[in-house]
C-alpha cells in the first residue's frame, strides 16, 4: 500500500464512520454537538474560499449567514414556500451582495479590508434591529421570528423540519462533503491557483496577466452564497433567528478563529479547526456557563494566542506531517525508507 | 427646534466627542507605528477603567489622581504585551506582505480580556462609589454642561497636545517618527525598532488608560464596556485618518456630534447605523481618512 492510497483509505474509513455515527450515538445532545461541528465546518470551509485561498481577513460572514436566515424563514411563515426553495433564494441573494460589497472592499489592504467587514456586519444588525416590515417582509426587529413546530406527521422533508436530530445529522454532513469536495475541485483548478497567487504575491500575479481583484470578487461571492445555505439550516434547526443570533460579530470572528486554527487556505484545516475548537466551546458551555462564566471564551482566546504563536500557519500542516510519520511505518514506501 | 436645546446637544456632542478621540488617540497612535489594528483596544479601555474604579475605591483618591496609578501600570501593560505577545508575530510574519495573524493576537486578547474580567469581577455595572463628581453641573443660563464630561473633553485635549509635543520635540518622539516612516531606515540609523514597538504600544496603551479613568467618574464599569468603544474607535480612526492624532480629536467630535443631534431627527439606532454608514462611505471614498496619509503599508 503506498501512501497515497493509504490515505485515501483512511478518509473513506472515516467517511462510513461518520454516516454511521447516529446508529451508535442516540443522545440528542452529542448529536447536537456533532451537527453544530459540521455545521460549522461547513461555514468555516465557505469562509476559507475568501479567507484562505484569497488571503484576506473578512469579518463579515455573519451577514450571509443571516441573509439565508431570514430568507427562508421570511418565505416559509410568510409565503409557505418550501425552506428548501428559500434556501436557494437566499444564497443568491446573498451571492449579489457579497458582490456588491466585495467589489469595493476586495481592493482595500489587509486590515482595512477587515474593519470594513465588521463595520458591515454592526450596520446591518442595527438595520434589521430597526426594521419590523422591510416591503412586504415581516423581519420583526430586534423581537426576530420565531418558525412554529410542526407536529410529526405535518414535519419532513418538504417543510426541512424534523421531530428527531438525525435527519438534521445527515443533512448537515451531506452540505459538508459537498462543501469539501468543491473546495477540493476549486483548490486544484485554474480558479485556485489565480485565487492563491492573488493571495500570496498579488503584484507578481497581476503582473502577469491575472485579474486579481474580480477572482477575489467572485470568491466572496461563491462564498457568500455557500455561507447563507448554513443560515437557513441553522434557522431550520433552531427555529428561532434574531438579530443577536445570526448577524453578529461573534459569529463572525468564530468563522476566522476556527479556519486560523486549524490553518486557513487548506481543504482540511476548517474542518480540523472545528474538531478542535467547536467540542471545547460546547463542553465548556455546557459544563462550566453557570460556575465560571467566559471560562470557554477566555480557553477559546489562549489557545488562539499560542497557536498563532506557535503555529502561525494553523495545526493542519504538524497534525499532516505527524500522521504521515507514524503511517510511514505501514507502507511500502515507509518500509523501504526505514531499511 | 428649540435653539437652546440644539447648542445643548451640540455642546455635549463635542464634549463627549472629545473623549471619544481620546478612547481613539491611543489605537492611532499604536496603528501609526506598529501598522497593526489593535483589535484589543477597547478591552485596554476596560482594563484602564478597572484599575481606576479600583484604585479610587481602595484608597479613595480623586478620581483624577487615580492617574497616576494608571498610567505607569497600563504603559508597562503595553509595553509587556507587545514585547511577549505581538513581536514574536512580527518576527515571524517578516515577509508576509497583509500580516493579519496580528489582528487574530488582539482579537484573541480581547476574548481573553473581557472574559477574565468577566470571571473575576463578574457582570454587575459598577459606579465608582466615592466620587466627588457625580451629576455635577455647570449652568449657563438654559444651558447645562456635565462637569466630568468637560475635565475629561480638556484632558482629551491636554492629552493630545502632549502626545503631539512628545512626538515633535523629544529625541525619543523623533525616533517614533522615523520608525512608523520607515522601519528599515531607522534601524539602519540605529534606532531599536523593537524598543520603539515596545514603547509606542506601552504610551498607546497608557493612553487608553487616561480615556479610562477619564470615563470612570461617570461611566459605568463592566467587563464588556470596551466593546462599544471599540468599534467606535475604529470608526473614528478612519475617519479622521489612520495614525493622526488631531484627526482622531475630530473624528471623535463628528462621531459625538451625530451621537447627539441625530436623535432628534430619528430613533438613536438608526443613528448608531448612521455613523457605521458614514464609516464605510469614508473608506470607500477616502480610506486615507481626513488627516491621514496615504501610504504605502
Amino acid at each position: 500500500m503506498t501512501q497515497y492510497e493509504l490515505k485515501r483509505n483512511c478518509l473513506a474509513g472515516l467517511l462510513v464512520a461518520a454516516f454511521a455515527l447516529p446508529l451508535v450515538i442516540s443522545s440528542p445532545t452529542y448529536l447536537h454537538i456533532l451537527i453544530m461541528l459540521f455545521l460549522f465546518a461547513y461555514m468555516t470551509t465557505s469562509w476559507n474560499l475568501v479567507g484562505g485561498f484569497a488571503g484576506v481577513l473578512p469579518l463579515g460572514h455573519a451577514v450571509f449567514v443571516g441573509i439565508g436566515a431570514y430568507t427562508s424563514t421570511v418565505l416559509w411563515l410568510q409565503y409557505s414556500i418550501s425552506p428548501w426553495i428559500g434556501m436557494i433564494v437566499g444564497g443568491l441573494l446573498a451571492a449579489v451582495v457579497g458582490y456588491l460589497i466585495g467589489k469595493p472592499t476586495l481592493k482595500m489592504r489587509g486590515a482595512y479590508f477587515a474593519l470594513s467587514t465588521m463595520a458591515f456586519v454592526e450596520g446591518v444588525r442595527v438595520m434589521v434591529e430597526n426594521i419590523d416590515m422591510l416591503g412586504p417582509f415581516k423581519l420583526n426587529g430586534p423581537r426576530g421570528l420565531n418558525i412554529p413546530p410542526l407536529s410529526a406527521d405535518q414535519s419532513g422533508f418538504w417543510a426541512f423540519q424534523f421531530s428527531s436530530k438525525e435527519p438534521y445529522y445527515y443533512i448537515a454532513l451531506i452540505m459538508l462533503v459537498l462543501v469539501l469536495a468543491l473546495t477540493y475541485y476549486i483548490a486544484n483548478s485554474k480558479f485556485g491557483y489565480y485565487l492563491k497567487a492573488g493571495g500570496e504575491e498579488p503584484e507578481a500575479a497581476q503582473a502577469l496577466g491575472a485579474n486579481i481583484a474580480s477572482y477575489k470578487v467572485a470568491a466572496n461571492s461563491l462564498s457568500a452564497f455557500l455561507t447563507a445555505l448554513a443560515g437557513t439550516f441553522l434557522a431550520q434547526m433552531t427555529l428561532f433567528i434574531y438579530p443577536k443570533s445570526v448577524l453578529t460579530l461573534d459569529m463572525s470572528f468564530e468563522l476566522a478563529f476556527i479556519a486560523l486554527i486549524g490553518g486557513r487556505g487548506s481543504i482540511a484545516g476548517p474542518v480540523i479547526g472545528a474538531l478542535l475548537l467547536r467540542p471545547v466551546s460546547e463542553f465548556s458551555r455546557v459544563y462550566f456557563s453557570d460556575s465560571l462564566p467566559g471560562l470557554h471564551l477566555i480557553i477559546l482566546g489562549v489557545v488562539l494566542i499560542v497557536v498563532m504563536l506557535y503555529q502561525p500557519r494553523g495545526l493542519t500542516e504538524p497534525l499532516l506531517r505527524l500522521f504521515d510519520r507514524v503511517t510511514a511505518r505501514f507502507t511500502a514506501e515507509g518500509k523501504e525508507a526505514e531499511a | 427646534m428649540d435653539l437652546v436645546f440644539f447648542a445643548q446637544d451640540c455642546i455635549n456632542g463635542i464634549l463627549m466627542g472629545l473623549i471619544y478621540g481620546l478612547v481613539a488617540l491611543g489605537l492611532t497612535l499604536i496603528f501609526g507605528v506598529l501598522k497593526v489594528i489593535n483589535f484589543a483596544h477597547g478591552s485596554f479601555i476596560m482594563v484602564g477603567m478597572f484599575v481606576a474604579y479600583w484604585a479610587v475605591c481602595l484608597t479613595g483618591l480623586h478620581p483624577y489622581l487615580a492617574l497616576v496609578i494608571v498610567i505607569p501600570a497600563m504603559f508597562l501593560f503595553g509595553y509587556w504585551t507587545q514585547k511577549l505577545l505581538i513581536r514574536p508575530i512580527f518576527i515571524a510574519e517578516r515577509d508576509v506582505r497583509e500580516p493579519t495573524t496580528v489582528i487574530v493576537v488582539t482579537t484573541g486578547m480581547w476574548y481573553v480580556l473581557d472574559n477574565l474580567a468577566l470571571l473575576v469581577f463578574g457582570p454587575d455595572y459598577r459606579a465608582l462609589a466615592p466620587n466627588p463628581l457625580k451629576g455635577q453641573m455647570l449652568s449657563y443660563g438654559e444651558i447645562f454642561i456635565s462637569v466630568p464630561k468637560l475635565y475629561g473633553a480638556i484632558a482629551s485635549v491636554a492629552t493630545a497636545g502632549a502626545l503631539f509635543w512628545f512626538l515633535q520635540k523629544t529625541r525619543m518622539g523623533r525616533a517614533i517618527r522615523a520608525t512608523s516612516l520607515d522601519r528599515g531606515a531607522a534601524s539602519l540609523m540605529g534606532i531599536d525598532q523593537w524598543k520603539i514597538f515596545n514603547i509606542a504600544m506601552g504610551i498607546g496603551t497608557a493612553i487608553a488608560g487616561i480615556s479610562g479613568a477619564v470615563l470612570t467618574p461617570f461611566y459605568n464599569v463592566y467587563p464588556s464596556v470596551g466593546i462599544p468603544f471599540d468599534v467606535k474607535s475604529f470608526v473614528i480612526v478612519v475617519l479622521g485618518g489612520l495614525g493622526s492624532i488631531w484627526g482622531a480629536l475630530v473624528g471623535g467630535v463628528i462621531v459625538g456630534l451625530v451621537e447627539s443631534v441625530g436623535p432628534n431627527f430619528m430613533t438613536s439606532t438608526w443613528t448608531e447605523a448612521i455613523v457605521y454608514g458614514l464609516f464605510l462611505l469614508v473608506l470607500f471614498v477616502k480610506p486615507s481618512g481626513l488627516f491621514g496619509q496615504k501610504h504605502d503599508w
